[in-house]
């Protein structure tokens, strides 16, 4: 037969998740959807898309099968091969020179920024 | 590729490797070869679009949600166009009981939307959550409701289409036919004006199991008869006990009154939900092959019986005779099917489509209908090369 069916070990890639995702409705694409995301690990890329993730979980919950995306674990991949945002380095470093992701603070001074990843 | 990204504002182009992973193929999981995505946020982007396409010789590959299980929306070295920006709503008519929409609207959001006004887009797809109406009319949806309501044809008052020569046509209900069930072969959907139905006031739901086949298809001629038959679904042993019911054939008999003996809410809505969990379960199971043939009630005992004694999971919309055999990867029953199917008179494609999956199994009638359309429509074959014709 002419199919050459892709076989994805976790997410049977339905599609069923993309309209609960809050990424995926800023976004709009499907590499931002938990279905994307699911396609672009199962085909071993390690990119920052995987930073784009709220880990809200809200995607397993309607998973039919109730596969979790398990954002944490994507993410621990790209720090295994060193891929990080600038944010989420900056972030880090605060946390460990600072105690805290804002970098230097004075007593009682509130954050101008946030950084996230 | 740059001529295309110069023809639109940045962020409507993308060439990059995740975008092309993520659009190289649908839920059917057929692989395909995407080459770039373009999200139009108008019609006369796509119309842009359409033309670039003529003048360059690149197809096109509208695609909704990418829901679809035939490989209607996989791309063969194509752009692809997603509907996810072509969002916009219109007012309601509360009157006419229409709406005017545009392709990209998922269903689910579309009925949310239109509760408070007690109506709703009856045709109710298995991806009801994540299916766009420009995809539901792509392939002449039907559904868990069809019984009652019908098929996507049914409801689609005028559709907006661009054709493949970038011309745009407003066609009226009895010239939707050009568009409608056409998977995209015509032109690319980008805005309906949708009939819509009065949300029923009751509903209630009947459970039934039986341990012989002939017995259920017996009991079905009578079910319906009822007139407030709303859904009619089927799942065979093998299908049943995946979702952890008894390995009995089994009919889900939804009624809009008070006939079925289930009137809780919450009882209906997790039996459904388990129906509905139903196709994901299976492929997950090792079954992801999802056909959908459609029989005429005569000939459903037959093939009903040799799907059961072949250890089949099947289910699907009985009411109808749009059945969902499930199979294992390259199941070489599938064929043994398709020929049962055809020599039993039916159809080996009842509401998914043929896609790329069937296109080899097309009859020469509908080869020769496509042909004619793609004359009228779409002379430089642009969109969907390759499928059907």
């Amino acid at each position: 037969m002419l199919i050459d069916l892709n076989e994805n070990p976790t997410c049977t890639e339905c599609g069923l998740c993309r309209e609960v995702c809050p990424v995926f409705q800023i976004q709009q694409r499907e590499e931002y959807s938990p279905r994307g995301r699911a396609m672009l690990d199962s085909a071993g890329i390690q990119t920052l898309v995987f930073y784009q993730c709220t880990l809200c979980r809200t995607c397993r919950i309607v998973c039919p099968v109730g596969h979790d995306p398990s954002g944490e674990t994507l993410r621990s991949g790209l720090i295994a091969v060193g891929e990080e945002t600038p944010a989420n380095q900056v972030m880090i470093a605060n946390i460990r020179q600072y105690g805290n992701p804002f970098g230097p603070l004075a007593e009682g001074e509130i954050p101008k920024t946030l950084t996230c990843c | 590729m740059e001529d295309l990204e110069s023809l639109f504002q940045p962020g409507q182009v993308s060439t990059r490797e995740e975008t092309r992973i993520a659009y190289s193929r649908d839920a059917s999981r057929i692989q395909g070869e995407c080459q770039t995505v373009v999200w139009p946020d108008s019609t006369d982007d796509v119309a842009r679009l359409v033309r670039w396409a003529v003048e360059t010789g690149i197809d096109l590959v509208p695609r909704g949600a990418g829901t679809g299980l035939c490989g209607g929306a996989t791309p063969q070295n194509s752009v692809v166009v997603d509907s996810a920006h072509l969002r916009h709503l219109g007012p309601v008519d509360i009157q006419t009981k229409q709406i005017v929409v545009d392709a990209g609207i998922p269903l689910d959001h579309l009925n949310r939307t239109l509760h408070s006004e007690g109506l709703f887009l009856p045709v109710i797809p298995g991806s009801h959550r994540s299916a766009t109406v420009g995809g539901m009319i792509a392939t002449n949806a039907a559904g868990l409701h069809a019984i009652r309501y019908g098929r996507m044809n049914d409801w689609v008052e005028e559709a907006v289409v661009v054709d493949g020569k970038g011309d745009v046509h407003r066609l009226s209900f009895n010239e939707s036919k050009y568009v409608v069930g056409r998977e995209g072969l015509t032109g690319m959907i980008v805005q309906a004006k949708l009939r819509l139905a009065e949300i029923p006031r009751n509903r209630s739901l009947t459970l039934l199991r039986f341990e012989h086949l002939e017995d259920m298809l017996n009991q079905i001629r009578s079910l319906k008869t009822n007139p407030s038959l709303s859904a009619l679904e089927y799942l065979n042993p093998q299908a049943a006990v995946v979702v952890g019911w008894a390995a009995k054939h089994t009919l889900l008999a939804e009624y809009q009154s008070g006939d079925g003996e289930i009137m809780d809410l919450v009882e209906m809505a997790t039996l459904w939900k388990t129906r509905e969990s139903l196709s994901a379960r299976l492929t997950h199971a090792g079954f992801p092959i999802s056909e959908d043939p459609q029989i005429q009630p005569e000939t459903q005992e037959s093939i009903l019986d040799w799907l059961t004694v072949q250890g089949i999971p099947v289910f699907g919309h009985l009411g109808v005779g749009i059945l969902h055999p499930r199979f294992l990867l390259a199941d070489p029953r599938i064929i043994d099917l398709y020929h049962r199917v055809i020599t039993a008179g039916g159809q080996i494609s009842g509401e998914h489509g043929m896609g790329l999956k069937k296109r080899q199994w097309a009859s020469e009638a509908l080869k020769s209908d496509i042909v004619a359309l793609k004359t009228q429509f779409d002379p430089h074959r642009v969109f969907n090369r390759g499928k059907l014709c």
